[in-house]
C-alpha cells in the first residue's frame, strides 16, 4: 500500500527522511511526477511528495539568480522572471506532452534532478551548468547545502553538479539556485530548405557546423527532416515540403540583423534560405525544446541519443538501415531524438551498438513501464563504473532509501 | 567561529612517510631514471606560488603516460603511500604540498596536444600542456581556449583546481569547459569520465566531481576541452573612474543589460600604481576598469557604445582603446602579471592573494570596507577583481618573518572572509581550498563536509590521493 508523505517545510522533509532511514523504508521522491516516465520505475512503498514546497524564496533580478523550493512549479518561476524580462539561459524543455501528461506541470526539483536542457544547450549549458547551489537532505538524514548564490566558487567538491542529473537517488533537494540572464531583445532564425529530404544527410550536418564555427554567435542549430518539419505550427516549416535546418541568433536588434544576413549568405549554397522573426522563432524553438513533434504515437518508444555533433547523422544512417524511425536533430547534430516501435532486444542492440561506435550514449526516454523495468534505460556502465556509482550512492544514501532503482537496477 | 590561520606552515607537514629502498626500486621499474629523491627537486615540488612553505615529497617521478601513472599509483596504493599530482606548481593555497610526504607525480612531460576536433569544437590534451601552448597550437585553426588564470598554468592543474580567469563572464570557468577526462583512480584503475559528446547523462557526473577536486580523488591524465571560434572582432579599453562605487556600478548595469562583455576587470589605485611601474604604462592611478569585447564587427561596436554610455552615466574618465592585437596583448599581460607587479612594490617580500566572491550588489561595499581595514592596519595590499563575477583579490605584500605584520594580515583576511560569508558570498571564487582555506570551508559549508568526506572515502578509501587538502579526514 503506497502512502503519500507530503512535507510542508524543510524540517518536515528532514523528519520524513530520518524516519525512512531508521525504518529502512524506500521513498519514491517526486515533485509533480511529470517525469516519472523517465528512468526506471522506483521500487518504493512510500511517496515523498515535494509539491508542497513551492515558494520562490529569493529572486534578485540585479544579482542574476533565482532560488526556489524544489516543488515550485516552473511556470511560477517563468512568470516571475518574465516580469523582469529575464530568463533561464538553458531553456528548460517541458517534456509533459512527450511523456504523456499535460503541459506546464513540471517543478524546479524535477528539472534539476533530470538535468534537462533545451536547444540553447550548445551555448548556455544544461541545468547542471546553471545550478549554482542547493539545499538538500541526504540519505543519511542530514541537511546540507553546497555552492551558493555567486557564480564562482571553488569550495571543495562541486556537489551541485553531482546532484544535478542524479534523479533524486542521492539526496532530497529542498531548494536550488539557478543563474538567470536578461532575455535577448531580439531573436531571429535562419532556415535552410533542402532540395532533397534527408533523414541522415551529411550536408545538413556540414551546414550546422559551418554556422556554429562562424563568428555569428549561433545559439542553437537543429535539423528537421521533411516529415518532422510538416508537424510544426510555423507556416513556413509545415508548408516547406522538405527538410529544414534552423539556426538561431539572439541579441540586440542591429547585431542580430547583421549576423542573420551573414548567415544567410554563408548558407545560401546549401538551399533556399529564409528567416523567421521573434514570434515565429519562439514557437519553433519551443517545439524543438519540448520535442513536441514526437509526442504523438505514445505507444512508440522515444530515445535520446547524445554523440559528438559530427557523428549524429552517421549514427542515424546506421540505425535507419535496419529499422523505421522518426528522427530529429538538435545541438548542431549532437542530440538525436528517435521515435521507434517499442524496442525489442535487437533494436536496442542496434541503437546502443551504433552509438557506442562513436563514443556517445543513448537513453530510453519514453517506453512502457514493463520495458523500463526490464531494459537498461540509461547507457549501461562497465563493471568498474558500476562499482564507483554504487560507492557514490552509498556515500550519500547508505540504506538505499532514495529512489532505489530509478537509474540502475539495484542502485 | 574560531578560525586559525597557520602562520608557521612548516609545522603543517606531519609525520612524512619514509620511502623504503624497495619501494623506490619498484617505482623505478616503471619510470626508470625518471625518479628523483634529490632534496632540491623535492623541495621545489612541495611548493606552489603562494606564501605557504614547501612541504617536500619523499620522491618525485616524471610520468610519460597514463599507463605509467596507473602503475605508479598501483604501487603507491599497495604500500598506502600518498600521491600528489603536480603540474606547473602555480596554485595559491598550498595545493601541492606533501602534507604527509609521499610521491609527487610530475606531469609536465606529458605535454602533448592529442587531437583537435575543429568541427566538434573540442580538443584533447595531456595534463602537462600549458594554456598558452594550447592557444599557440590552435592559432591556425581559428579556435581558442578562453580560460586564463594569471599564471601560464597546466591544463591538468587548471582542471584539478577548477580554475577561472578574466573571461569567465562570457565563457565560464573550467567547470563549464571540461567535456571529459581520463583519470587514474586511487587504486590505479584508468577511467574515462564521459564521452566526447557534449551531453553527459550516463550515470552520475563524475567529470564535474573531478573538476576542482584538487588531486584528492585521482590523477587527471587526459582532458577534453571545449573550444571557441576566435571572434571576428576584438576590442579592449581601459577607463579610469573617480571612485570605486562608480566603477562597480558601471559593471552592475553592464551585466544587467545583458551585454556579453568578454572581460571586465577592476584594478584599484594601488594596483594601477604597481601596474604602471612593472609593465611601463602611464595610466591614471585611480580605480580603473579594463574591458574586452568579442564578436562580429557590428556586435563589438554595439557593445562598446552601450558600455561607453553606461560608464559616462557613472562619471567615467576617458576610454583608452586598444584595438591592435599587440596593444591588447600588452594590456592583458599587464593584468595577468598583477601578482608579480604587486610583489615588485616591495622587493624581497612575499605575496598572499585572497579570493572572496560576493553578490555583485555588495561588491563595492565589501571592497571598500576591506580597503579601510587594510589601511587602518597599515598593510600594503593592492586589490584586483574579476568584477563581473563579484570576485576580487587582495594581494598582501608582506614579510612572513614579521610575526606582527603576519598577525595583522591574518586578522584583515579573516574579517574579509567573514564579511563575504555574511553577504552571501564564498571564501574562494577561484583559488580553491588546498591547505590554506580548510578552516574557512568549515565556516562556509559545515554540514556539506560530511557528504564531501563520504565522497572522498568512496573513491579513495585509503586516503592516499593528495591527503590533507580540502577536507581533513
Amino acid at each position: 500500500m503506497t502512502e503519500n508523505l507530503k512535507p510542508e517545510n524543510n524540517d518536515q522533509v528532514l523528519e520524513f527522511v530520518q524516519w525512512a532511514v531508521t525504518q529502512k523504508m524506500p521513498l519514491d521522491v517526486r515533485g509533480q511526477g511529470t517525469k516519472l516516465g523517465m528512468g526506471r520505475p522506483v521500487e518504493a512503498d512510500h511517496i515523498l511528495d515535494l509539491s508542497g514546497l513551492s515558494e520562490i524564496t529569493d529572486y534578485q533580478p540585479s544579482e542574476l539568480f533565482v532560488t526556489a523550493n524544489a516543488g515550485t512549479p516552473m511556470k511560477d518561476i517563468y512568470a516571475a522572471l518574465d516580469q523582469q524580462n529575464q530568463q533561464l539561459m538553458f531553456e528548460p524543455p517541458d517534456y509533459g506532452p512527450l511523456l504523456g501528461s499535460a503541459v506546464d506541470q513540471g517543478t524546479l526539483g524535477g528539472l534539476v534532478a533530470c538535468n534537462l536542457a533545451g536547444p540553447r544547450r550548445i551555448k548556455a549549458g544544461s541545468a547542471r551548468d546553471n545550478c549554482i547551489g542547493f539545499h538538500a537532505v541526504s540519505g543519511r538524514g542530514e541537511m546540507f547545502k553546497s555552492g551558493g548564490k555567486v557564480v564562482k566558487n571553488v569550495t571543495g567538491f562541486d556537489l551541485s553538479k553531482l546532484m544535478t542529473g542524479s534523479y533524486g537517488t542521492l539526496a532530497v533537494m529542498t531548494e536550488a539556485t539557478l543563474k538567470v540572464l536578461p532575455s535577448p531583445e531580439n531573436t531571429r532564425t535562419v532556415l535552410v530548405r533542402w532540395a532533397k529530404d534527408g533523414d541522415a544527410d551529411q550536408l545538413n550536418n556540414q551546414a550546422m557546423t559551418e554556422a556554429l564555427v562562424s563568428t555569428n554567435e549561433v545559439s542553437s542549430a537543429a535539423h528537421l527532416p521533411a516529415k518532422i518539419a510538416a508537424r510544426s505550427a510555423v507556416a513556413y516549416l509545415n508548408s516547406a515540403g522538405s527538410a529544414v535546418t534552423a539556426l538561431r541568433v539572439e541579441g540586440p536588434a542591429p547585431s542580430t540583423a547583421y549576423r542573420c544576413a551573414a548567415l544567410k549568405e554563408l548558407l545560401s549554397k546549401f538551399g533556399d534560405v529564409e528567416e523567421l522573426h521573434t514570434k515565429n522563432s519562439k514557437i519553433l524553438w519551443k517545439e524543438i525544446a519540448d520535442v513536441s513533434y514526437l509526442a504523438a504515437n505514445q505507444e512508440r518508444a522515444v530515445w535520446r541519443i547524445s554523440v559528438p555533433p559530427t557523428e549524429g547523422a552517421h549514427v542515424v544512417q546506421r540505425i535507419l538501415e535496419s529499422a523505421e524511425a522518426d528522427v530529429m536533430y538538435d545541438w548542431g547534430g549532437g542530440l538525436v531524438w528517435l521515435q521507434i516501435d517499442e524496442v525489442d532486444q535487437a533494436s536496442k542492440n542496434l541503437i546502443r551498438g551504433s552509438v557506442a561506435q562513436v563514443g556517445g550514449h543513448a537513453t530510453l526516454v519514453r517506453a512502457s513501464k514493463q520495458l523500463r523495468q526490464s531494459a537498461i534505460v540509461f547507457q549501461p556502465l562497465d563493471p568498474y563504473m558500476t562499482g564507483i556509482t554504487k560507492r557514490v550512492k552509498n556515500g550519500f544514501d547508505p540504506e538505499g532509501i532514495l529512489n532505489p532503482g530509478r537509474m540502475y537496477k539495484g542502485i | 567561529m574560531q578560525i586559525s590561520l597557520q602562520t608557521n606552515p612548516v609545522s603543517l607537514q606531519t609525520n612524512p612517510v619514509s620511502l623504503s629502498d624497495e619501494f623506490l626500486e619498484e617505482l623505478r621499474t616503471v619510470v626508470e631514471q625518471r625518479l628523483s629523491t634529490v632534496d632540491a627537486v623535492c623541495f621545489q615540488h612541495g611548493k606552489d606560488e603562494s606564501w605557504h612553505e614547501s612541504m617536500p615529497p619523499g620522491a618525485v617521478v616524471f610520468a610519460h603516460s597514463t599507463e605509467e601513472v596507473s602503475e605508479i599509483v598501483k604501487i603507491c596504493a599497495r604500500h598506502k603511500i600518498p600521491v600528489i599530482p603536480y603540474g606547473t606548481g602555480t596554485s595559491l593555497e598550498g595545493h601541492v604540498g606533501a602534507v604527509h610526504g609521499g610521491v609527487c607525480i610530475d606531469l609536465t612531460e606529458m605535454n602533448e596536444i592529442l587531437t583537435v576536433n575543429a568541427e566538434d569544437l573540442d580538443v584533447t590534451v595531456q595534463p602537462g600542456v600549458r594554456r598558452k601552448q594550447l592557444n599557440e597550437h590552435l592559432r591556425d585553426t581559428g579556435l581558442f581556449f578562453p580560460i586564463d588564470p594569471g599564471a601560464d598554468a597546466s591544463l591538468g592543474g587548471m582542471t584539478a583546481t577548477r580554475a577561472s580567469g578574466t573571461n569567465a563572464v562570457r565563457y565560464g570557468t573550467m567547470r563549464e569547459n571540461v567535456l571529459s577526462m581520463v583519470v587514474v583512480m586511487a587504486d590505479g584503475r584508468i577511467i574515462r569520465t564521459s564521452s566526447r559528446s557534449k551531453k553527459s547523462s550516463a550515470g552520475y557526473d563524475l567529470t564535474r566531481l573531478f573538476v576542482g577536486s584538487e588531486g584528492t580523488l585521482g590523477v587527471i591524465t587526459e582532458i577534453t576541452l571545449r573550444l571557441y571560434g576566435i571572434p571576428e572582432a576584438v576590442s579592449a579599453a581601459v577607463c579610469p573612474f573617480p571612485d570605486l562605487e562608480s566603477a562597480v556600478n558601471t559593471v552592475i548595469t553592464t551585466i544587467q543589460c545583458g551585454i556579453p562583455v568578454a572581460r571586465i576587470e577592476l584594478m584599484d589605485e594601488v594596483q594601477m600604481k604597481a601596474l604602471n611601474a612593472y609593465s611601463k604604462f602611464d595610466y591614471p592611478e585611480q580605480p580603473t576598469l579594463m574591458f574586452e569585447f568579442h564578436g562580429t564587427e557590428a556586435g563589438v561596436k554595439e557593445q562598446s557604445e552601450m558600455v561607453g554610455d553606461i560608464a559616462d552615466d557613472n562619471n567615467a574618465g576617458e576610454f583608452q582603446w586598444a584595438t591592435k592585437a599587440e596593444e591588447r596583448t600588452k594590456l592583458w599581460q599587464g593584468r595577468h602579471d598583477s601578482y608579480y607587479a604587486a610583489m615588485a612594490l616591495r622587493p624581497g617580500a612575499k605575496g598572499m592573494a585572497t579570493d572572496v566572491c560576493v553578490p555583485i550588489s555588495r561588491l563595492a561595499e565589501c571592497i571598500l570596507e576591506t580597503r579601510k581595514d587594510i589601511d587602518e592596519q597599515e598593510l600594503l595590499s593592492p586589490i584586483v577583481g574579476h568584477v563581473g563575477d563579484g570576485n576580487f583579490h587582495c594581494c598582501f605584500i608582506m614579510d612572513p618573518d614579521d610575526l606582527d605584520e603576519m598577525a595583522r594580515v591574518e586578522s584583515v583576511n579573516k574579517r574579509m572572509v567573514m564579511r563575504a560569508l555574511e553577504m552571501g558570498g564564498t571564501c574562494t571564487g577561484e583559488h580553491g581550498v588546498g591547505i590554506g582555506k580548510i578552516d574557512y570551508l568549515v565556516a562556509e559549508h559545515g554540514e556539506a563536509l560530511s557528504v564531501m568526506r563520504s565522497m572522498k572515502i568512496a573513491l579513495d578509501p585509503d586516503n592516499i590521493m593528495n591527503p590533507g587538502k580540502i577536507i581533513k579526514l
